[in-house]
């Protein structure tokens, strides 16, 4: 009688929902037991394989990157042939949802910075693609009127820097929301005033005075916030421009258009989200995990599962807990290897080129992201594990972060 | 167990709570959880700081759940409209608000009349501040406390505690009776205390903290009699069940309030843990017909998942899809203010547009106050879980 779970997934990030789309998409029944909104809403919503190694050395292609990687990085454990599956179920899913993905692991995709930098990855949005952008001669950089965190001056200064993009005629213009009134202004709002029909064709009007048809059109990401092209296209339309929407900081647009996107596709394939769940600790009889137990404010409660997803995060997630000369593993104490003395876990050099050590502490699993023990010996055998808790990798550092979530939470998923 | 922590340095600022606050989204006038909350919080604590935006902060707590680092962003909140409103005097309407049990107790006497009173008086209550579009509840011909007590009740050894709140004692008082009814049916008799007030959440959201707190005590001394003994202590209105365990927890310090949050219940939750124990009478008969459910915020902040819709599932032929549109914008008493009725319609809209693209004629929800909303923004009929739950009991008796 007791509802049990095929599968629960502890973690509601990119690497849980990726496990819990999966495992339900194979026919299991899944839960995904999640604490606050995940950290997606914070990334940009692309989808990073691998930009760099050790030593700062950028990787021409995702797919060379790969092959370049040391035994330990969580990559190597998963294989190509896994990586490529997560990235076809992942593209799979959102043009299913209506907001296809371009990008494969044999093309770099660079994409523009709101600090005019550009940054390298692997899955982007369409509205991020710069081939329109390498191709014109003019380029015209969009700014909206009291936005914080985007100066199209700033961009345009710093893109004249960049080979790519050096030769071109670059104009900045403004147009102004009207958003003053308030609070200040985030892309979040103007991309919430493009959501609006008055916004839009307000939008579209003042566009016209100040873009000419035919331009390539840098801008924040105010595309509309939700996981759709309809805004895009439509400002296409209307002007007969392309436009090419930026990474930007927090909160980010692109980041909330995919964690919509993810948590609409699992609630219609009938996976259960539980939200506010703290699990804080396992059942566990010999190697096997039983239930996972959440504690609330008012009190525990137990949920039984054949299998379970341990994708919490890291340390900013909580899946990592940091204690004075140890990094513990909270829900099923699993053994982490840290150097003893602290002082070890962090490379002090500013514009460092090496990663951080403390960034790449995490847990060692084998090839199904079964945990492992010191000697290499599985220790829970229906557990498994995917994302930032892996060990082996600085996501930041490598521009990986999305890119290991995805693959492990696939491998994860078709390990069970 | 958990314990409680309103640390406002918690928080990053990574603006989580933002992407995901319905009021933010709707309004301007709002300058969001992050600033509103943590951010102002670390000034709070050394000087006072009016910040006049705080009042559009609804305590639907969609930046609790988003928070990434636990904090009570909308507790937070709260707290400080509770200390601005320390030095300063409520409005005439916020009173009467917040003081939702006092006007039924009032009118309970003629609620005819006060139902005609109110048409008539809409005018007036214009004049104070409520908006005259707001769905404001009429009160029932005969509270649930009537009714309960003119039931004959089957006894069992097994007995569990109900907390009916305001809005099903004197709005909505068929909920508490069809709640009676499916206890019954898995021989369960259902207690009701008589000294029960307002659990206190429409004080809350208005500044009245103290006499919030007043009513919390009231309770846990009535409630604690029972869930020291081990009785569950169940609740079928969302607000009033995160009020009674968590925001107690939160907002006030009162002896051993731990130790009685872990009896209570939401009714949903209760009867699928009934149903884990192999003790849920699931002799339903089949219901063929189709709804959309509407999960309240209050229900999501409790971490428990949507038991309604679970336990719903289990009946035959009963088909219920989760509209997953968010929250409905009226938050209480925060979408019959005047100033406020536009900015809980706009929060609602993603909702109501969702329910009317379904073409269904019914939605299912546990908490009062999103039913109004939900009728009066989408134009459906709607019900509580347990008003099914009890017409599947019934269909198989037929």
């Amino acid at each position: 009688m007791m509802r049990e779970n095929d599968i629960i997934v502890i973690g509601g990030g990119l690497a849980g929902l990726t496990a819990a789309a999966v495992a339900a998409k194979r026919g299991k029944k899944v839960m995904v037991l999640s604490l606050g909104a995940g950290t997606l809403t914070i990334g940009g919503g692309i989808v990073d394989v691998i930009g760099y190694l050790e030593g700062n050395k950028p990787v021409a292609t995702p797919s060379a990157g790969l092959l370049q990687l040391p035994a330990e990085h969580p990559y190597k454990k998963i294989g190509r042939p896994a990586i490529e599956d997560a990235i076809k179920f992942f593209k799979e899913i959102c043009e299913e949802e209506g907001y296809p993905y371009m990008g494969n692991l044999d093309t770099m995709q660079w994409v523009p910075t709101a600090a005019g930098t550009i940054k390298p990855t692997c899955l982007i949005p369409k509205t991020m693609n710069t081939e329109e952008l390498q191709k014109a001669n003019k380029v015209i950089v969009l700014g909206f009127e009291s936005l914080k965190d985007f100066y199209p001056q700033l961009i345009t200064k710093n893109f004249k820097k960049i080979s790519r993009f050096k030769d071109k005629e670059y104009e900045t213009v403004m147009i102004d929301p009207n958003l003053a009134e308030g609070r200040d202004v985030t892309a979040l709002d103007v991309a919430r005033w493009l959501d609006t029909e008055e916004g839009i064709s307000e939008c579209i009007t003042k566009m016209r005075k100040v873009i000419q048809p035919g331009s390539v059109v840098i801008i924040p990401p105010v595309l509309g916030t939700r996981p759709n092209y309809r805004i895009a296209d439509r400002l296409e339309q209307a002007l007969q421009c392309h436009f090419i929407e930026t990474a930007s900081v927090p909160p980010s647009i692109t980041g909330l258009r995919l964690r919509t996107m993810m948590v609409s596709y699992l609630k219609k394939i009938g996976v259960r989200i539980v939200e506010q769940a703290t699990v804080a600790k396992s059942i566990v009889e010999a190697d096997k995990c039983v239930a996972v137990v959440t504690e609330g404010i008012d009190r525990e409660r137990t949920y039984y599962a054949k299998s379970f997803i341990l994708a919490n995060g890291g340390f900013y997630g909580g899946g990592l807990l940091a204690e004075p000369g140890k990094v513990i593993e909270p829900i099923f104490n699993l053994p982490v290897e840290a150097p003893e003395d602290h002082e070890m876990w962090a490379n002090y050099s500013l514009f460092s080129n090496e990663a951080q050590p403390f960034a790449k502490l995490g847990l060692e699993v084998d090839e199904k992201m079964r945990p492992l023990d010191a000697d290499g010996k599985v220790i829970l055998n229906n557990v498994f594990v995917a994302g930032r808790n892996l060990r082996g990798y600085d996501y930041s550092f490598e521009k990986s972060g999305n890119g290991v979530a995805i693959a492990s939470g696939y491998q994860a998923a078709m390990s069970v | 167990m958990k314990k409680h922590h309103n640390n406002p340095d918690s928080c990053t600022a990574c603006t989580v709570c933002i992407a995901n606050c319905p009021v933010t989204a709707a309004t301007r006038k709002f300058r969001g959880p992050k600033m509103v909350g943590p951010t102002l919080e670390r000034m709070r604590l050394s000087h006072e700081d009016v910040e006049p935006s705080l009042e559009y902060c609804s305590n639907c707590k969609n930046c609790d759940m988003s928070c990434p680092s636990g904090v009570p962003i909308s507790t937070l909140n709260m707290l400080a409209r509770a200390k601005y409103y320390k030095t300063r005097k409520h409005s005439l309407r916020d009173w009467i608000l917040s003081h939702g049990e006092k006007m039924a107790k009032l009118s309970a006497a003629t609620p005819g009349m006060a139902n005609f009173g109110m048409k008539m008086s809409r005018g007036i209550l214009k004049q104070i501040g409520i908006s005259e579009k707001a769905p404001l509840p009429p009160y029932a011909p005969k509270s649930f406390s009537k009714l309960f007590k003119a039931l004959k009740q089957k006894s069992y050894p097994d007995k569990v505690v109900f907390y009916p709140g305001c809005f099903i004692n004197y709005n909505d008082p068929q909920v508490g009776m069809d709640f009676v009814a499916v206890m019954q049916a898995n021989k369960f008799e259902v207690i009701v205390e008589d000294g029960l007030v307002c659990c206190g959440s429409p004080l809350v959201v208005n500044g009245f903290l103290d006499e919030a707190e007043e009513n919390a005590k009231t309770n846990i001394q009535i409630l604690k009699k029972w869930t020291d003994k081990g009785y569950p202590v169940i609740t079928c209105c969302t607000s009033c069940g995160l009020m009674l365990k968590q925001e107690y927890q939160e907002l006030f310090h009162i002896e051993g309030v731990q130790e009685y949050a872990k009896h209570l219940y939401d009714a949903g939750e209760f009867l699928l843990d009934l149903h884990d124990q192999g003790r849920l009478n699931t002799d339903f008969g089949t219901l063929n017909e189709k709804y959309m459910y509407h999960s309240p915020c209050h229900l999501r902040a409790q971490g428990m998942g949507l038991p309604g819709l679970d336990l719903l599932a289990l009946i035959p032929g009963l088909d219920v899809q989760d509209v997953d549109g968010g929250c409905c914008g009226i938050s209480g008493n925060y979408g019959f203010k005047a100033e406020k009725y536009d900015i809980a319609m706009s929060i609602g809209s993603t909702l109501f547009d969702k329910i009317k693209e379904s073409r269904l004629d019914t939605v299912v929800s546990e908490c009062g106050t999103c039913r109004l909303q939900i009728g009066h923004g989408a134009n459906v009929k709607t019900l509580h879980p347990m008003t099914l739950v009890r017409r599947a009991y019934e269909a198989k008796q037929k």
